[in-house]
């Protein structure tokens, strides 16, 4: 026999933590086609037909009222699509890469943190694009032709650049992790799990509603949206974040691949 | 390899053939576990253990780091086993069968040579 | 040396189905082990459990002398692509291989970039669009490549073809020469596999009928034919793995017979011939539909 390796026979000193996170982080992005650059792409295709919308709004507004067209541009609600695109993302990722990465004789527990991180990079990734995407839409006046789709006032509108890049990493990282939350119902429950789930958030919703109704709770509710703008809003929107990582952690560790 | 009965038999067998054939001269070296393992697809654990059967009956000994050798004066010894093997396996069942159809050992010696001719 | 693998009355039920039924063993370091059975006799769910992949029911697994459940220490030295493995969205062969060597401390690319030549895997092909074959492939150089001292192998062989198998079987003998590793095959196929294994566990409805080395199965069993009188009076006091009749003649396989045995078989005229692994695995799983 040539040159035996030592096969283990006891436990080898396994990679550290953080390298067994990384190598997570890697896999997710092993095909960028799909976590990264599909995105973009569809981001970009949504960019077009807002464009081509815009021109048809604003040839076909009456003179005098242009001023109105504008001001009802940054009410637009197309880039948010891209958003329930990531959430998409985010499940995807999350289902179909949980059985490759236990294969390879990952823990659940590393897998989610280094699905966890993977979201928090493509988080950053998404805020500073999308961050300089309204930086240049301030700086062209709309494109050219007064649009608005990064400087909408979900975004912050004309807010500080700065306040833009944390809104726009908060909403990301809100989609990304509400999708891995998702996803965890589904990797661990698959179709029952879905359907229960929406059905409770269903109920969750109405039952909201109806408190805020029952308590005459509107004005309450639209004083919070005024008072915490776009950027108290988005900071808000932490806390659901930071419970649906936590709920998607503890539900993947019980989580079986099919 | 025949599956109905111990592998590791059936190695030690083919050697001790391969040396009453000429083909393993004695003192010469004998190809590895691995490479028996590989040349017929079995588990190089049943290869050694056919090997081993060998050292510990002396057909084969070990050169230590360079690998196992055909024991001198093992050919002799092998085909005097095979004669006696010979004459308990088809011989005496001969004699038995033959003495139950009333051929003398004379007419089984002359049988024999007609056949062989 | 302390078994690589020791599991102690392990049981897994999926509501009423018991895939895993009480389950008792030991696999000890770099033996190749054959883990024998029907389809749905519980192989894949065992080897699931024993990478953690699925959660026990009861019972105790250890894995180098750890439960493996979220264990990192222990995992890290298993490998397990399932034969129906799941692979991320357009994905493709060559983000396998390059995805791989983070999670296998002793990948061995050359040895994953032979193989996928010597198997002609289409590196840029998408996994969804391989064919069954060469998905089989695809896992079985990862299984090989990763030399993982505990790699499994489930079903490998599933639509690769006469040449491929070969290939394969060839490929993992070299290897482990080699790199003596802890291995475990899958399989329901036992005709081509039997010679490489050193051990074999075969499984039926979630329990273990056989923990035997393949040596000491060899030439365990005998098959007697004759009339079905004759063998019927010379099996009246024998143990019996299995029969078969048609019209006046019958079959019986046995335990192996001494050669006292042997003299009485053929005085009652019955002719003896030798049992291979692969008739006395069917024989054993078969033997509660005895059509007598």
């Amino acid at each position: 026999m040539t040159a035996i390796t030592a096969t283990a026979g006891t436990p080898g000193t396994a990679p550290s933590g953080f390298a067994r996170i990384l190598r997570v982080v890697r896999l997710n992005l092993a095909n960028p086609w799909t976590t990264v650059i599909m995105p973009w792409i569809v981001l970009g295709a949504i960019f077009v037909l807002s464009y081509g919308i815009w021109i048809l709004v604003f040839l076909s507004v009456e003179p005098g009222g242009e001023a109105e067209a504008r001001e009802g541009m940054q009410w637009s609600g197309a880039s948010m699509w891209i958003f329930v695109y990531l959430l998409v993302v985010a499940v995807q990722t999350m289902n179909l890469t949980f059985p490759l990465a236990l294969g390879y004789g990952s823990t659940r527990r590393d897998f989610y943190l280094g699905s966890a991180a993977t979201f928090v990079v493509l988080s950053v990734m998404w805020a500073l694009g999308l961050t300089i995407l309204s930086a240049i839409e301030s700086a062209t006046d709309g494109w050219g032709i007064g649009g608005r789709m990064f400087t909408t006032i979900f975004f912050g509108g004309d807010s500080p650049v700065w306040q833009r890049l944390v809104i726009c990493l908060c909403i990301s990282l809100f989609f990304f992790f509400v999708g891995a939350a998702v996803a965890s119902v589904y990797v661990r429950w698959r179709v029952l799990g879905m359907i229960v789930f929406f059905f409770l958030l269903g109920l969750a919703l109405i039952g909201a509603l109806a408190l805020i109704f029952a308590v005459d709770g509107w004005p309450a509710v639209g004083d919070f949206f005024v008072t915490n703008q776009a950027f108290g809003v988005s900071l808000w929107m932490l806390v659901p974040t930071a419970v649906a990582g936590l709920a998607g952690y503890l539900m993947i560790r019980g989580a079986t691949p099919r | 390899m025949d599956d109905s009965r111990p592998i590791f038999q059936q190695i030690a067998e083919q050697i001790e053939n391969d040396i009453i054939s000429g083909l393993l001269p004695e003192e010469s070296q004998v190809p590895s576990t691995n490479e028996f393992a590989a040349f017929h697809r079995i588990n190089p654990a049943t290869a050694g253990k056919g090997v081993n059967l060998l050292v510990d009956t002396g057909v084969l000994y070990k050169k230590r780091g360079i690998g196992m050798f055909v024991a001198p004066g093992t050919r002799a010894r092998l085909v005097a086993e095979r004669r006696d093997q010979f004459r308990m396996q088809y011989v005496e069942p001969l004699l038995v069968e033959a003495e139950k159809l009333g051929i003398t050992p004379e007419q089984l010696g002359s049988m024999i040579r007609e056949a062989g001719r | 040396m302390s078994p690589v693998v020791e599991v102690r009355d392990l049981r897994k039920s999926f509501g009423k189905v018991r895939a895993v039924d009480g389950v008792s063993f030991t696999l000890e370091a770099d033996r190749i082990y054959g883990l024998l059975g029907r389809n749905g006799a519980g192989k894949t769910t065992l080897m699931s459990l024993l990478t953690a992949q699925e959660f026990a029911t009861s019972g105790t697994i250890e894995l180098f002398g750890q439960s493996p459940v979220e264990n990192a220490r222990v995992l890290e030295q298993t490998a397990f692509i399932k034969e129906n493995q799941k692979y991320p969205e357009d994905f493709r062969v060559k983000h396998l291989f390059r995805s791989a060597p983070w999670f296998f401390a002793n990948w061995n690319a050359e040895l994953a970039g032979s193989l996928a030549e010597d198997f002609r895997l289409p590196l840029d092909r998408r996994m969804k669009k391989l064919s069954r074959g060469q998905l089989s492939a695809a896992g079985v150089i990862v299984g090989l490549a990763s030399r993982a001292p505990l790699t499994f192998f489930d079903e490998p062989y599933l639509g690769l073809d006469a040449v491929a198998r070969q290939l394969f079987y060839d490929r993992l003998l070299a290897d482990y020469a080699e790199h003596p590793r802890t291995i475990v095959l899958s399989t329901h196929l036992i005709d081509e596999v039997s010679t490489l294994l050193e051990h074999v566990i075969l499984i039926d409805e979630g329990r273990i009928l056989i923990d035997s080395d393949a040596e000491d199965l060899r030439g365990s069993a005998i098959t007697v034919a004759g009339t079905a009188s004759a063998v019927d009076d010379f099996t009246r006091n024998r143990e019996v793995l299995h029969r078969d009749r048609l019209g006046g003649l019958a079959t019986a396989t046995l335990p192996a017979l001494d050669a006292a045995g042997r003299k009485d078989a053929a005085a009652a005229g019955l002719e003896l011939s030798p049992v291979s692994l692969q008739q006395l695995i069917v024989r054993t799983t078969t033997s509660g539909e005895d059509p007598s």
